[in-house]
């Protein structure tokens, strides 16, 4: 049945997942040139990737632990963060070994956690390159919140679902019961939802939350909140529109 | 040790091994297609007058690209298996390899109408055509997709049969696929796009904008083609991106078979904590051994 | 317009009413005969859908979106298939399951106008098509997505979309073939020589692909009656459609060579 409590864990969870895009630090196309700070992937794909990661760690939390809110929530949240961490600090070790780069952003004078010295650290032509601490702990940031969000949204869809008789059916050997299946599923389309709509808002790069582009948060929230209620409602319905199962 | 952990943990290493080829795999066929983030100096290269005998593979990004391709993998697999059954392991091996098959073969599909859609709207830059380009490099990327793509359904595979993971097949196949491109594209494309596009270029500086499009056009010996990217890339690039993936699939389900309940997360965090620490250092040693760019007084 | 391109007008009755007739034919004949011979035609109808779709991401991605062409088509999908599960849970709710695809095209509509208010009016994307496109693009969505479902299952009741879709995984299959299938032809021939025909050519190219994913799954659930008509179809119609998407490009490309080195500089001018 309807749960008004489901809908506002979506629409937080939807919320979550596209202010975690802000924080993640994003260097797009030029990143891959060392021509930019960050990570060199696309906005959407990189946090998709991270939440997602954190999407398989909730998951897994509420299969061993079904119906434990706390424990499925930090487990996506942590594992999304450790998908980031790895990928950052693998990422610099590319940039400082293979391309042989000191990790620096342009865009600050003093990075605000280490307060090291960036801009003489810069190579000509460039706005940095790698990940320096304050895009690294931010990107950690960034993947906690999007895997918390996911984690959110999974467990408001599995709980409403596994509530609806006759979807604990499996197809198959290989395949999951239903509303694990279509939790996970439309947990993915929720997700992309709002990682396109947070991108769309930071439009190409950016490098953290010391990015004068992160203050563009609010109209982010405001676009992710309406967009997650709607597409929670509608996959909430469902379990309204078969109250007999089937 | 319960024997149930021992197990687990026996399953996870061949899991983490086979994260570890995908990772190599997957970053040596993007170089080979040149896809994602480098491409867009092959794509920008004819506009500044560089024509080139490079492959430019423009089907999305690595992210979006290889969920593409695991998804068809396990579709694919799970059909074989519906018509075998999954009762013995070399028949589930074969069902994976016929995936993988399968995928490879539209995989090079798109490789080729990426190559020839996007030089044939740069017509006006008198880019040609090269078919030979074409017909040497999508076997190559076809075949390095097929080691990527065997080794993402196979790992998925024991997380599913020793119930690590309640999803679906091709749900978890796609996530991992995701993660992997993720990782890729931020790991071995920069050994690419920073050393190898730009080679003539001094080493230990980014790219300056002002040289955007002026890839290496011509080799140590003759034309510069993506294999021989794809050859240089195989020195550090690729095995970085397979250590970088690896240490993610490992450490995301070690952490939850060898501790239990919220000791996971408390692993996690940890882990997380251990990797900060190694930055600072990574940065530290970065700075100083590399020394800055220009002086003080020149900065003011 | 240029000559001999489709207006966009026409691209939304061939999409929109191909795909819904596609579906109704396949489940209807799939239904009457009691066999699962016809699911191929749900399958062509979803092509339609690609076919429309492909030219609706062409549009707005040629304003430049700022993220790449896949986040549009990854958007809508993502919405897409709730609307689509919706639809068919209400076609069962209020026994009317015959309107379960128009309701899911008009769910679809509503969540792609709504992502389209938010991009345009609260995120600012200064682009004047916005939320028509996302409509169109939901909508286009939708319908591949239920078309390749029908496909598979062989009819578009919730109970068979539901357990030998979703549950056996092959939805997040439908998902990323369809959504390569409808951005990968703009993507692939992005440029300034791009055009109309070449991109929809390999849009149907794509869409046969897509198809013949399908077929394969469709055989996990129908066996042969489902995938042999499928897998059939498909692949003559990528051959087809496939060589005249290089009869294109011949023609557009500056110059297909067999081999060669780098042209010099008389040789471009």
């Amino acid at each position: 049945m309807f749960d008004l409590l489901f809908w506002v864990w979506i629409i937080l969870g939807g919320i979550l997942i596209g202010a975690g895009v802000h924080f993640i630090p994003v260097g797009g196309a030029p990143a891959a040139m060392s021509q930019a700070t960050g990570v060199g992937t696309g906005t959407t794909m990189l946090a998709a990737a991270s939440g997602l990661t954190g999407l398989i760690g909730a998951g897994s939390a509420y299969y061993l632990h079904p119906g434990d809110f706390a424990y499925t929530i930090v487990m996506g949240g942590v594992s999304a963060a450790l998908m980031i961490a790895i990928l950052a600090f693998i990422a610099n070790v590319m940039y400082v070994y293979g391309a042989g780069v000191p990790l620096a952003s342009a865009k600050i004078k003093y990075d605000p956690i280490t307060k090291w010295r960036q801009d003489l650290y810069v190579s000509r032509g460039t706005e940095g390159h790698g990940s320096p601490m304050v895009s690294f702990i931010s990107g950690i940031i960034g993947a906690f919140l999007a895997g918390v969000g996911g984690a959110l949204v999974y467990f408001a869809l599995v709980e409403t679902y596994k509530a609806i008789p006759g979807f604990s059916a499996t197809f198959g050997s290989y395949s999951a019961p239903y509303y694990v299946s279509l939790a996970a599923a439309f947990a993915i389309g929720i997700f992309f939802l709002n990682c396109v709509m947070a991108s769309y808002n930071i439009g190409g790069t950016i490098e953290g939350f010391h990015d004068p582009k992160f203050k563009r948060l609010p109209k982010s929230i405001v676009a992710s909140l309406v967009v997650s209620a709607v597409g929670g409602l509608f996959a909430l319905l469902i379990s309204v529109m078969l109250p007999g199962g089937i | 040790m319960d024997p149930q952990m021992m197990v687990e943990l026996g399953a996870l290493t061949i899991v983490g091994g086979a994260a570890l080829i995908a990772g190599i795999a997957e970053d040596l066929e993007s170089d080979v297609g040149s896809q994602s983030n480098p491409n867009s100096q092959v794509q920008l290269a004819p506009q500044m007058g560089y024509l080139h005998r490079l492959y430019n593979k423009a089907i999305s990004g690595e992210p979006a690209s290889y969920p593409f391709y695991a998804a068809i993998g396990a579709a694919t697999t799970i059909s074989v298996l519906s018509v075998t059954g999954s009762a013995s392991p070399i028949g589930v091996f074969f069902a994976l390899v016929a995936g993988a098959f399968v995928t490879a073969l539209i995989h090079g599909i798109y490789a080729t109408t990426s190559y020839v859609g996007r030089l044939a709207s740069q017509s006006r830059f008198g880019q040609p055509i090269y078919l030979d380009v074409l017909r040497t490099h999508t076997p190559v990327l076809m075949a390095h997709g097929f080691v990527a793509n065997f080794s993402i359904l196979l790992l998925t595979w024991i997380l599913i049969s020793q119930h690590l993971s309640p999803f679906p097949f091709v749900v978890l196949a796609f996530i991992w696929g995701i993660a992997l491109g993720g990782v890729g594209s931020a790991v071995g494309d920069v050994h690419l796009g920073t050393d190898r596009y730009y080679q003539d270029r001094p080493y230990g500086s980014g790219v300056n904008a002002a040289h955007s499009g002026s890839v290496v056009r011509k080799a140590e010996s003759g034309l510069r083609n993506s294999i021989d990217c794809a050859w240089f890339c195989s020195k550090f690039g690729g095995p970085l991106t397979g250590l970088g993936f690896g240490l993610v699939v490992y450490l995301h389900f070690w952490k939850e078979v060898v501790v239990k309940d919220w000791w996971s997360a408390v692993a996690g965090v940890i882990i997380v904590v251990i990797f900060i620490i190694m930055n600072v250092y990574l940065e530290r040693y970065s700075r100083q051994r590399y020394g800055t760019y220009k002086e003080e007084t020149e900065a003011e | 317009m240029a000559e001999g391109e489709k207006s966009p007008r026409q691209l939304m009755v061939i999409g929109i009413l191909g795909g819904l007739i596609g579906i109704y034919i396949a489940s209807y004949l799939n239904s009457w005969t009691g066999t699962a011979w016809f699911s191929f035609i749900a399958a062509l109808g979803a092509i339609l859908a690609v076919y429309y779709g492909a030219d609706a991401v062409r549009r707005v991605a040629s304003y430049g979106l700022g993220t790449g062409v896949p986040s549009i088509a990854m958007l809508s999908f993502g919405a897409g298939q709730i609307a689509v599960l919706l639809g068919l849970a209400v076609a069962l709710n209020y026994n009317v399951g015959v309107a379960a695809p128009i309701i899911a095209l008009i769910l679809a509509a509503i969540i792609g106008l709504v992502n389209g208010v938010m991009a345009r009016r609260v995120i600012k994307m200064n682009i004047a098509i916005m939320e028509m496109s996302m409509m169109e693009i939901a909508m286009a969505a939708s319908l591949v997505i239920l078309g390749f479902s029908t496909a598979i299952a062989g009819s578009f009741t919730f109970n068979a979309i539901m357990s030998y879709v979703v549950a056996s995984g092959f939805i997040i299959a439908v998902f990323i073939v369809g959504a390569m299938a409808m951005f990968h032809p703009f993507n692939a021939c992005l440029g300034p020589d791009e055009r109309q025909q070449r991109t929809l050519n390999l849009a149907l190219s794509t869409g046969f692909i897509a198809m013949i994913v399908t077929g394969i799954a469709s055989g996990a659930i129908n066996g042969v009656q489902a995938a042999v008509p499928t897998l059939i179809v498909a692949i003559c119609g990528w051959v087809i459609y496939y060589l005249r998407f290089w009869a294109d490009t011949k023609e557009d490309a500056a110059s297909v060579l067999s081999t060669g080195l780098l042209p010099t500089e008389e040789e471009v001018a």
